[in-house]
């Protein structure tokens, strides 16, 4: 196997980057570019915490050869915020205590942006169908509901959280 | 977890993709969505030299309506599938299948029809990590001779977990096979060899090309189960389609009952599909004696290796051949 040398285009910024081919996405993201956000918890598809977009789909990172993410628009939780304001979906997380080890939470952040751009506003049956690839082992999903929909439309029933006031 | 060595090759058209099938043969696997190929290499099953990539072949990504039949190319993804107006009208239990498979984020964009009709068959004895599975002795699929699904079995077992591959066959789909200079047509009812170890009757210097679906004004409905319905494989499923007659707009002409995830290869089940024929579609007893049938047959079948008891998993299988009957005979 040699190493040859790929151009991956990552929350708007181009990367050169020598790679082998059995290098993962992921592998990149994390190991090579030092995007650590994106999180490898299975490693096999199950759980989601690696969730990034590829041309504005949600996919898995640790299931996509880098060499396939040649020549996609690829954003990753690093690409969320603007400089250093939190997106609002970031924000709502934090305000609903939708976070709690935080290990699922780019994945969960990801899944719920692709939701969010394609459907502004979701019932909750939507969001819980577009979340349904992630797996949260502490908050119980419920707040992580919560936050996506609050996010898209800020309700003044909905929780005690600090971003309604 | 870390993937074998290969090399990585990303032919720009079809021809050039067989030709390198042709060079490479079985050192040579196609990588379309990998959603399957590259979590069975990250367990150890298997190593290819190398990859060919579907990536570059647009050209394999249609669904389209022609003479009489649905086409769909093998690397179409699963979403397209779900999306699509044709599909929906016309072979609802494929989209009904699709919609099934995993979850959004995992295989609606990345995986492709191809891939699930070609994924490998399961097991859980055999899909462990190397780990794992050097703590017994080697299996058949694994090169040994012993099966621990079923005692003395001379052959594996596993199971196609396939949800599209199981509505496919419930439509009486066919697939078109690309090798270099030569093309068939296989029904997929044919297209199983009955055994786990290479369950598909394929070379591996093979391609894929396209699915074939009928346009006949079939209903046909797709019914699952699983653990997680958003991450696991079925444990059981069921496809059926139901024609009506061109002359008794009220009667089956045909009917098609496929069970799934409870053998080597989906099953058509013959007899209980034939006792539809000239029953009206409001007949619920018919259905039921149908669906019981289907049981008692694709229970012969099934051996316990996809997790959850035997029992249970034979013991579904009625009520969703039932269940998908209803809805297919009261579709529109
Ligand atoms: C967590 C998880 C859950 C899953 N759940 C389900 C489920 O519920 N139901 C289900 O059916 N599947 C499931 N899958 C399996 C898989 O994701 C899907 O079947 C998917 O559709 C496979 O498509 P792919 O394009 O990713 O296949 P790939 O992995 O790219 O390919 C699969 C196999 O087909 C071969 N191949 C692919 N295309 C061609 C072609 N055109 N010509 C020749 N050979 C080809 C490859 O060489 C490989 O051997 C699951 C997988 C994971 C990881
Ligand atoms: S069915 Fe038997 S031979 Fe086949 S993988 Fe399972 S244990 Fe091995
Ligand atoms: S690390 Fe990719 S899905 Fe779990
Ligand atoms: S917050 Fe810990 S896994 Fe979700």
């Amino acid at each position: 196997m040699e190493k040859i040398e790929i151009t991956l285009n990552i929350n708007d910024n181009p990367y050169e980057v020598m790679i082998y081919p059995n290098d993962t996405l992921l592998d990149v993201l994390r190991d090579k570019l030092d995007l650590t956000g994106s999180k490898e918890s299975c490693g096999e598809g199950v759980c989601g915490s690696c969730t990034v977009h590829m041309d504005g789909k949600p996919v898995r990172a640790c299931l996509t050869l880098a060499m396939e993410a040649q020549g996609a628009k690829i954003k990753t939780v690093e690409g969320l915020a603007n400089v250093d304001e939190l997106s609002n979906l970031q924000q709502s997380f934090i305000d609903h205590g939708a976070v709690q080890c935080g290990f699922c939470t780019p994945g969960m952040l990801m899944s719920a942006d692709a939701l969010l751009r394609e459907n502004p506003n979701p019932d909750e049956k939507a969001i819980r169908k577009a979340l349904a690839g992630n797996i949260c082992r502490c908050t119980g999903y419920a707040k992580i509901v919560q936050a996506v929909a609050h996010a898209a439309q800020p309700q003044d029933d909905c929780c005690d959280c600090k971003s309604k006031e | 977890m870390l993937l074998p060595g290969f090399d990585y090759l990303d032919p720009k058209n079809l021809e050039e993709a067989l030709d390198l099938l042709a060079v490479h043969k079985e050192d040579a696997k196609v990588l379309a969505g990998g959603t399957d190929l590259l979590v069975r290499m990250k367990k150890g099953l298997l190593a290819p030299k190398v990859l060919i990539s579907l990536k570059s072949l647009n050209e394999l990504s249609y669904i389209k309506e022609e003479a009489g039949c649905i086409k769909i190319g093998a690397r179409t993804p699963l979403a397209d599938i779900i999306a699509s107006g044709t599909v929906q009208d016309n072979a609802r239990a494929l989209s009904q299948a699709c919609e099934k498979i995993g979850a959004i984020t995992m295989q609606h964009y990345r995986g492709t029809i191809g891939g699930n009709i070609l994924q490998d068959n399961r097991c859980h004895h055999y899909n462990q990590s190397d780990f794992h599975r050097s703590g017994h002795q080697a299996c058949h699929k694994n090169g040994g001779k012993i099966c621990y699904a079923r005692e003395n079995a001379d052959r594996c077992n596993s199971t196609c977990q396939s949800d599209g591959s199981t509505a496919l066959m419930a439509l009486g789909a066919k697939l078109v096979l690309l090798s270099k200079g030569h093309e068939r047509t296989v029904d997929l009812d044919k297209f199983y060899t009955a055994d786990g170890i290479m369950p598909h009757d394929m070379e591996s210097h093979e391609l894929l090309k396209d699915i074939i679906i009928p346009i006949n004004g079939a209903r046909s409905a797709y019914r699952r189960l699983a653990y997680r319905s958003a991450i696991d494989y079925p444990i059981v499923c069921a496809g059926v389609l139901v024609r009506p007659s061109d002359s008794q707009k009220d009667r089956i002409d045909e009917a098609r009952i496929v069970v799934g995830a409870m053998g080597r290869a989906p099953l058509f089940l013959a007899q209980a599909s034939s006792s539809l024929k000239g029953k009206k579609l409001d007949d619920t007893d018919a259905f039921r004696k149908a669906a019981d049938a289907s049981m008692d047959s694709a229970a012969t079948f099934a051996v316990h290796n996809v997790g959850s008891t035997l029992e249970y998993r034979c013991s579904m299988i009625s009520p969703l051949v039932l269940q998908g009957l209803k809805e297919a005979a009261s579709e529109k």
